[in-house]
């Protein structure tokens, strides 16, 4: 069993699949999954209309260790349906963020002076684009009742997003991604609100042409933001580097993780502004224009730039660090 | 208004039968033109009930072959096989199908 | 008895050019703003023209020009082309620049080449293979106007075409020296061309366009997106055909089974010792999936037929293997490529839509009249052949009703193989009683169904189920049972009896995967050397630099 799980760790996250996601972002051999396949919890709606369905839903959902903490863990399957939020998929993701504030309260009650690094924390891997239209209600109902389960997990419990699967990040889940307090992404990670084939449909090629993916990665990929400061880390693509960031995240204090948080407070939102400002100044016409505005004289190098020399040579936005 | 999700049940009985080594077993993942599967001890005289939900119509009769060749070519008895298929073709079908069983002889240990 | 003339189409090449001559300066130089003009003034109606163009490079801004011009000055042209890829190839018919086609490759175009042959408004001399199409620029299709297209130019009409040269030799050839006209789209006019690939007195005019010419990245497949079951089937191809046969001088079709291929050189083909046992030369485009074979030292030569967008550095860095001029830069040779593909290759492996229950293979649909470029001319038994190798020899020992029409007198036959799945996408059966060839040629009115592949060529069929050795067969009949035992859960196969599949089983006539010892739980992506476009890149040290569409980073 460990050395199945040593062999996930060294696999492409990108590659594998939401349960081995899941499995591996835990320690060796402690991840339990709830509302499993077993469960065959499928959504009701897409047999109506004819579509496939999966006995999980597209999303694995269970609890497992990180060091002394109990890590509750979300991994949406961006192969079933795109990732998309139905109403079953959504009432996972959000009653697995509702079991680790309980379970902080329980555990705090209890012992009221649990050392912070014994405390639950949340990780989601998110790969979807946003609400599933043939369950657009429930779907859109679960993005505000998970955003209110991120409120109520406020001053307790880490909330920690991860974007490195094939779909990336999109809809209605780019802000709920936005409202946790870290993200954690790979190079082939991407986060956005309109997927880029909306923009396109919407305001034509020439605005927007969404089969240039290094456009698409430029404007939305995990560099791209890293020197924006839309996302804390940046790591390799396998299930280790993921780990090994959501480690780094959970050897903080609450107070340190808190100021991860890209949105949130008056002077988040202050510094936000600042940014804009500044970049509405140079109008830029590309993705690159910003990084050189953030201090990278040969932006277009950044792209093809190996990680490890990316991240140590790279200049962020100033609100980025 | 659109079709519904079709679901076909086979009950199937190998030439030389034995019983499923496991409990259960999930496996698999519903993306487009591939499908997941359940596997689960249940006594049924020797027998092999498989349900397959599936968008597709017109391949009753390939799902009753595929299905026979496998389980004969396995020998496998007393079990209850839930499939759900988006669009898998035949191949993709006996692949996962056999790597499932696989991954019972290893334990349920693997994670593909 | 009046003088018989013997220069008259000199005279008329004069008439042309001394119309044309008021937009022509500094040499042969002419702004692209004229270029309409000019086309106009070298064009008459009837003309038989060419723009250059095959599932590659296009002189794009020279089609666009001559849509341009005045229906009362050009009108009813008979195109000769390789391709008619971009939608302006069949506007050019709807507006009635041009009315009859001779050509190789649709591609995208093919279900309006059949649509304007129905209405009336194209008149379809053939469908070739590319080399078929150049032979009858030598014979009976001469362009009477070419419209080509390369990187660089000068004033003289020195062409550099250097990486993506293709077709423009043939065609300019062809032209010139019929006293035709050649007029050339260049992205750069330059003092001094970096190589001379088409001499400047075979080009009558230069014109540097607007924009770079389009060039489509047609054999770029991302890994990502190759399926378990490739996995499976290159596992198949590598240890049953490859290994089996000893092939080192092959073409690969275009497609993921190919790619599959490709990536499982260094990982699968390694295990199974066959390194400088087999694929050693290739005439192949520049693939970006055999950046892992070339990097771990598999591959001797490779020739090509095109460039391929993103490989010019690569391959220019790679010069023991690709074909590099003195200048350092790759030149291909569509024409040369492909009688190297012809003559030179033991094998050729490659897919198809549909397979009928006789072996004939195409890739045309009832309404698409798409073409097939140079996989016929590949996809055939060469039989101006004479020169040896192991794996010919093999496959023509092997061939049992070679003795037939020999007697005892030995030859070698060339491998030809389809591999497929035995379902396509969306649940389409690849096996066929009857291909759609028949409805398309009834459609569009063709004197014949287009078919890729003919059954007498096919050595080999492939799928997941097992590989079927047709040429050793004895019989149609024998031939029928081999495909129906490995067409799957098709109609086709369906009919398949099990008894007569174990006794060809039994003759190797089929081998399934479990007959070829292959470990099917060893089929996933796993044993892919790249699995992505990024990992790509890695191998080729960063010289590959993939177009943007193929980016995911």
């Amino acid at each position: 069993m460990s050395s199945d799980w040593e062999t996930l760790q060294n696999r492409s996250f990108l590659e594998s699949n939401a349960r081995a996601r899941a499995i591996g972002l835990a320690d060796p051999g402690t991840f339990t999954e709830l509302a499993g396949p077993r469960c065959r919890l499928s959504s009701p709606h897409l047999p109506l209309l004819g579509e496939a369905v999966e006995f999980d839903d597209g999303i694995v959902t269970g609890v497992g260790r990180h060091g002394s903490r109990p890590l509750f863990i979300a991994s949406q399957e961006g192969r079933f349906v795109g990732g998309s939020v139905g109403e079953v998929h959504g009432a996972k993701l959000v009653n697995i963020v509702r079991m680790a504030h309980q379970a902080y309260d329980r555990m705090l009650a209890e012992t009221p002076e649990l050392p912070e690094e014994r405390r639950p924390a949340v990780v989601i891997s998110f790969e979807t684009g946003g609400v599933r239209l043939h369950e657009a209600n429930a779907g859109l109902l679960a993005h505000a009742e998970l955003m209110d389960q991120f409120q109520d997990c406020k001053g307790k419990v880490p909330v920690i997003g991860i974007i490195g699967g094939r779909v990336g990040c999109f809809g209605g889940m780019g802000f709920v991604a936005a409202a946790t307090d870290a993200i954690i992404m790979s190079p082939f990670g991407r986060l956005g609100l309109t997927g880029p084939e909306v923009i396109e449909e919407e305001m034509g090629k020439d605005e927007f042409d969404a089969s240039d993916r290094a456009l698409v990665y430029r404007v939305t990929g995990g560099k791209h933001k890293y020197i924006m400061g839309d996302c804390n880390l940046l790591v390799e693509d396998t299930i280790a580097a993921f780990r090994q960031g959501l480690g780094k995240v959970l050897a903080m204090s609450y107070a340190e993780i808190d100021r991860l948080r890209r949105i949130g407070s008056l002077d988040k939102v202050k510094a936000q502004l600042r940014t804009l400002a500044a970049l509405v100044e140079i109008a830029p016409r590309d993705s690159r224009d910003v990084w050189t505005f953030a201090g990278n004289p040969a932006a277009e190098t950044l792209v093809d730039m190996k990680l490890d020399d990316f991240l140590r040579t790279v200049k962020r936005l100033e609100n980025a660090s | 208004m659109a079709k519904k999700l079709r679901e076909l049940t086979f009950e199937l009985k190998a030439e030389s039968p034995s019983a499923l080594p496991t409990d259960f077993l999930h496996y698999g993942v519903v993306g487009s033109g591939d499908m997941e599967v359940i596997m689960e001890h249940q006594e049924l005289a020797g027998a092999v009930r498989i349900i397959v939900r599936t968008p597709v119509a017109g391949f009753d009769e390939v799902w009753r072959r595929v299905l026979e060749r496998f389980v004969n070519q396995t020998g496998m008895a007393d079990a209850r096989i839930e499939i759900n298929d988006n669009n898998a073709t035949p191949v993709v079908v006996t692949l996962r199908l056999h790597q499932a069983l696989a991954e019972i002889a290893e334990g349920g240990a693997r994670h593909v | 008895m009046s003088k018989k003339q013997w220069e008259s189409r000199k005279a008329d090449y004069q008439a042309r050019m001394n119309a044309a001559a008021p937009y022509i300066h500094a040499g042969k130089v002419v702004a692209a703003a004229d270029t309409t003009r000019v086309l106009e003034a070298v064009i008459r109606p009837f003309d038989r023209v060419n723009i250059e163009g095959n599932n590659q490079k296009q002189a794009d801004f020279l089609a666009e020009s001559l849509i341009k011009c005045d229906l009362e000055q050009v009108h009813d042209l008979h195109m000769v082309q390789s391709a008619v890829p971009l939608p302006v190839h069949l506007d050019m018919f709807e507006v009635g620049i041009a009315k009859k086609l001779d050509f190789a490759y649709g591609g995208p175009m093919g279900a309006r080449v059949a649509e304007a042959i129905k209405h009336g408004k194209l008149e379809l001399g053939a469908i070739h293979t590319y080399l078929e199409l150049f032979a009858r620029y030598f014979i009976d299709l001469t362009p009477r106007v070419s419209l080509v297209c390369a990187y660089e130019g000068d004033a003289s009409g020195n062409l550099y075409t250097g990486f993506n040269t293709e077709d423009t030799p043939a065609i300019a050839e062809a032209t010139k020296f019929r006293q035709g006209i050649v007029i050339a789209q260049v992205n750069k006019l330059v003092d001094k061309v970096s190589r001379v690939d088409i001499p400047g007195d075979w080009v009558d005019i230069v014109i540097e366009s607007p924009k770079p010419f389009f060039l489509e990245p047609l054999f770029t497949r991302d890994p990502a997106n190759i399926t378990d079951t490739q996995v499976l089937m290159a596992m198949m191809a590598i240890k049953g055909i490859y290994g089996e046969y000893g092939v080192k001088r092959l073409n690969h079709g275009i497609g993921f089974n190919t790619a599959a291929i490709e990536l499982l050189l260094p990982t699968y083909g390694e295990e199974l010792g066959l390194k400088g046992k087999i694929c050693t030369e290739f005439a192949l485009n520049p693939h970006p999936t055999m950046i892992p074979a070339i990097e771990s030292g598999w591959v001797e030569s490779i020739h090509s037929f095109g460039g391929e967008l993103g490989m010019q550095k690569y391959c220019e860095a790679r010069g023991d293997v690709f074909f590099l001029g003195p200048d350092g830069t790759m030149r291909s040779n569509r024409a040369f490529s492909q009688t190297a593909g012809h003559y030179a290759c033991d094998m050729f492996i490659g897919g198809t839509l549909q397979i009928d229950r006789f072996g004939n293979s195409s890739t045309a649909t009832a309404s698409r009249v798409a073409g097939f470029g140079g996989a016929p001319n590949m996809g055939c038994d060469a039989k101006g052949r004479r020169h040896p190798t192991e794996a010919w020899l093999k496959c023509g020992a092997e061939f049992t009703s070679q003795s037939e029409y020999l007697g005892n007198m030995p030859r070698g036959k060339r491998l030809v193989v389809q591999m497929v799945e035995t379902f396509g996408e969306k649940m389409v059966p690849t096996f066929v009683d009857e291909l759609d060839a028949w409805k398309l040629a009834q459609n569009a009115n063709l004197a014949l169904p287009p078919v890729m592949i003919y059954a007498d060529d096919l050595t080999h069929i492939l799928t997941e189920e097992g590989i079927a050795f047709l040429h050793k067969c004895g019989s149609l009949e024998e031939r029928m049972a081999a495909i129906r035992g490995i067409a799957g859960f098709t109609e086709v196969g369906l009919a398949a009896k099990p008894a007569e599949t174990r006794t060809l089983r039994d003759k190797g006539i089929i081998r399934t995967p479990d007959d070829l010892g292959i470990d099917r739980m060893r089929a996933n992506r796993s044993l892919l050397a790249a699995k992505n476009i990024s990992e790509l890149v890695e191998w080729s040290g960063g010289l590959y630099d993939p177009p943007a569409r193929f980016r995911n980073w």
